[in-house]
């Protein structure tokens, strides 16, 4: 086991070495620098050399390259042009929310597609499975960021039972927190409650149709015994392997979400630094969700193990 | 209003503030407005985005600004004597001006600031003529000039990256790390990245006695509400969504059809703010076919304006080919009958005298719709006399960067926003050096330069007309006309009155 923590700590060395060399690369392709930001449209370039200056942009990305994995390793990830505090203090001020946001969308998800998708089994071709069905894949093909509009006009326009935008601190104000954060959970969640049920459903017809399952109901147990008892726990492992690949399809989708609910996360962070080519926040915010993602697919093996006796790490 | 009437309306008036009548009008209450992107920055010498205007002309004063026709009239100073050589400004202090920190305003703090802006501001051409800038008393600054400037108190008054006076010991620190300390009406309280900025009435704040109104960013400005919240939320259907909940009163722009939906509602009152700014097509000058006038003047006849203007700013333009705003004592008609020609065969005129071989221009222009449309409308006109044009869209970075370069575009259109509310002098300074058209163009520099050196207003007027005339008959740059923006306000917010800015001074809350 600590052999097998050890070999995997080892090989993200090489992944985030090549997502930042990756992000370089991007960052010195995309024409443009942080100075457009602060400058109109009909500033001079003599004025935006001299911002360059003022701003230390004015070295060869190399030396800029060599300073920054310089930095990284002692921890520094730079200060933030635009937000003039340090790209890490700024990344930790927003990961709060983005990955409750997350975490919450993926309880959400797992709960109502976990649920739907076993009903669709143990309902098997009547109008219940097909009822489901069709909504997992309404869920699936509809774009988020219209759900998430969508939503506001249901419920901020319409109904004015949850507010439109904009986020509420959780120790200021628990109540306003839940409010705020209600209608983008449900908005992120949504693709993925569809991609989940569609798989708990396939999951679970698999084991119903398994020996044991007939051996259970056999010796007389209730059929939702059965499906909670033995058919669940087996029809987990195909969801939990594709977790962290919903984990980081969350991150992703959070992004979009945040830009559309107007919520200060690290989504929206790294846009607004990439839109400004604020350098030391894409690079610094890249490498940060890299690490997140890696970690979160990490804890996913782990528990994988634990759950199924069948595989070993070593 | 006869005295009765008036002592009958005060006896109302009276009587409803002790009622509480339900839409009696009560100081105090909280607005918030609907921004579409935060900030770069609050330290208002350092950066030109209107963004960031909108929310530090709350905070901080300068000391003239600009009235209701872009007028320089005093606002921190009382006022101002120019030596007779027109070399010398000295400017006379209010007394009694408090910064947020308590603190009273003295030369030495408007002498720092300026002398920060030389070092640092965005905008160095708006103090490039200044020699020395020193506190004679307390209360006054005398500033010289290198050489005469008729444009000295436009710059000094320019809301562009406002010359802003910081208390003495800010001014002292480098960009982007002073405290948001002003001297304007409302004080800085929070900024919270991505989400909002909140300030809240300064209560020592004493209007200038010398105004009994409002007047463009200067006057009096009172104010009436506790507290004003900028939200930023980027997303168009969010930010008119988040006005139709009733989480915030007012929404700085929305797009056309949002506004004709909301006029067609009591709830809601739509501003047009026309004309907020020239839409303008730059022509490369450096790079072929554009550095050809004959071909640049067939594009110019080829463009019908109509389309152009009202396929990007539906019902909120001006067709209008002059080079400063219609309402603008410069405005003249010099070199018009060039404008918005829309004839085919006589662009086809002038393509056949030019040197143009049929080989693809190409159109950069950044994401903003109104732009990439403008762009579209460019092509298709084009198309048919014979022009094939590549449209290159991007985001703002990456194109103003390949628009400030030597190659690589030959047309880049985008508004020029605060430039015609500067002013003449302003304006032609975009063209100055081949700023804007990357080839310097003797005729306008000339023109700049004469109108720069000399304070008699109708040799002013002549000579901007020369340079109107300069621009249309050398096709240095198209305008296309004027567009608008809609400013929205809730039923509840009374007294805005709309301006380039939401100001937020004046305006009350009905409760």
């Amino acid at each position: 086991m600590r052999d097998y923590l050890l070999r995997r700590f080892i090989s993200v060395v090489p992944v985030l070495f090549l997502v930042s060399l990756m992000s370089f690369a991007v960052i010195w392709i995309i024409p443009g620098d942080p100075t457009a930001a602060f400058l109109g449209p009909s500033s001079t370039a003599e004025d935006a050399q001299r911002l360059r200056e003022q701003l230390g942009l004015d070295q060869p990305p190399l030396v800029q390259m060599a300073e920054w994995y310089g930095r990284v390793l002692t921890g520094d990830l730079g200060q933030s042009i635009l937000l003039r505090t340090p790209v890490l203090s700024a990344i930790l001020e927003r990961l709060p929310l983005t990955l409750m946001l997350a975490a919450m969308a993926l309880v959400v998800a797992i709960g109502l597609g976990v649920a739907a998708g076993m009903l669709a089994a143990a309902r098997r071709g009547t109008w219940a499975d097909q009822t489901v069905m069709t909504f997992a894949l309404l869920g699936l093909s509809v774009p988020d960021f219209w759900f998430g509009l969508l939503l506001i006009v249901v419920f901020s326009v319409q109904l004015g039972w949850l507010p439109s935008g904009g986020y509420v601190p959780l120790f200021e104000d628990p109540v306003g927190w839940v409010r705020s954060m209600a209608l983008p959970t449900i908005t992120l969640a949504v693709v993925q409650i569809g991609f989940i049920a569609r798989m708990t459903r396939s999951a679970m017809l698999d084991v119903i149709s398994q020996d044991f399952m007939r051996t259970a109901e056999s010796k007389g147990l209730s059929g939702l015994y059965i499906l909670m008892r033995h058919g669940l726990p087996n029809a987990m492992m195909p969801i939990l392997t594709v977790t962290g690949i919903i984990a980081g399809a969350l991150l992703g989708s959070a992004v979009v979400v945040e830009q559309v609910f107007a919520l200060p996360g690290v989504g929206r962070l790294i846009i607004g630094g990439i839109l400004s080519r604020d350098y030391p926040l894409i690079q610094g915010g890249l490498l940060f969700l890299t690490v997140i993602y890696l970690l979160i697919n990490l804890v996913v093996d782990l528990l994988y193990a634990a759950i199924d006796p069948r595989v070993r790490l070593e | 209003m006869s005295v009765r009437m008036k002592a009958l309306a005060f006896a109302f008036g009276l009587m409803s503030s002790v009622m509480v009548a339900p839409m009696a009008m009560a100081a105090g209450g909280e607005i918030v407005i609907a921004s579409v992107q935060g900030p770069p920055s609050l330290d208002a010498h350092v950066t030109n985005a209107q963004v960031a205007r909108n929310i530090t002309l709350h905070i901080y004063e300068t000391l003239y600004a600009r009235n209701e026709n872009a007028e320089p009239v005093p606002d921190l100073a009382s006022g101002v004597s120019v030596s007779d050589d027109g070399l010398t400004y000295t400017f006379k202090l209010r007394e009694g001006v408090k910064f947020h920190n308590g603190k009273e305003m003295t030369s030495e703090d408007v002498v720092a600031s300026i002398e920060r802006y030389r070092k640092i501001g965005v905008s160095p051409a708006l103090v490039a003529a200044i020699d020395t800038v020193s506190a004679v008393s307390p209360y006054e600054v005398a500033i010289k000039l290198k050489q005469k400037q008729s444009v000295f108190l436009d710059n000094i008054s320019s809301p562009r990256a406002p010359i802003a006076i910081y208390p003495a010991e800010e001014a002292a620190k480098g960009a982007n790390e002073v405290q948001y300390i002003g001297t304007g009406p409302f004080k800085f309280v929070e900024y919270q990245p991505d989400s909002h900025v909140t300030l809240e009435k300064y209560a020592e704040y004493v209007p200038n006695p010398a105004y009994d109104k409002r007047d463009g960013l200067a006057g009096k400005k009172e104010v009436l509400i506790d507290r004003v919240v900028f939200r930023f939320i980027p997303e168009a259907g969010a930010r008119t969504a988040a006005l139709e909940s009733g989480a915030v009163q007012i929404v700085e722009t929305v797009d056309g059809p949002t506004a004709e939906r909301l006029r067609g509602d009591s709830k809601y009152v739509v501003h047009d703010v026309l004309p907020f700014a020239f839409q303008v097509i730059k022509l490369n000058h450096n790079q072929a076919p554009t550095d050809d006038v004959n071909f640049r003047k067939a594009v110019q006849a080829a463009l019908d304006m109509e389309e152009v203007m009202e396929i990007s700013y539906a019902g909120i333009n001006q067709v209008d080919g002059g080079w400063v705003f219609p309402t603008s004592p410069f405005a003249s008609d010099a070199g018009l009958d060039q404008y918005n020609v829309a004839d085919f065969d006589k662009a086809k005129a002038f393509l056949d005298q030019s040197n143009y071989k049929g080989e693809p221009v190409t159109f950069i222009t950044d994401n903003l719709r109104p732009n990439v449309d403008i762009a579209t409308v460019f092509q298709a006109r084009l198309e048919a006399i014979g022009v094939k044009v590549d449209i290159v869209v991007a985001d703002w970075p990456t194109t103003t960067k390949v628009g400030f370069s030597k190659t690589g575009w030959n047309f880049w259109t985008h508004g020029f926003g605060i430039e015609p509310f500067e002013g003449p002098g302003t304006v032609m300074s975009a063209f100055v050096n081949g700023n804007a058209q990357i080839v310097p163009d003797p005729e306008i520099d000339r023109i700049a330069g004469e109108f720069n050196a000399t304070l008699d207003e109708a040799q002013k007027k002549d000579l901007f007309k020369q340079f109107q005339l300069r621009m249309l008959d050398n096709v240095v740059a198209i305008k296309t006309g004027n567009y608008g923006l809609f400013q929205v306000t809730n039923d509840k917010v009374e007294n805005f009155v709309p301006f380039r800015i939401p100001r937020m001074w004046g305006v009350t809350l009905a409760q």
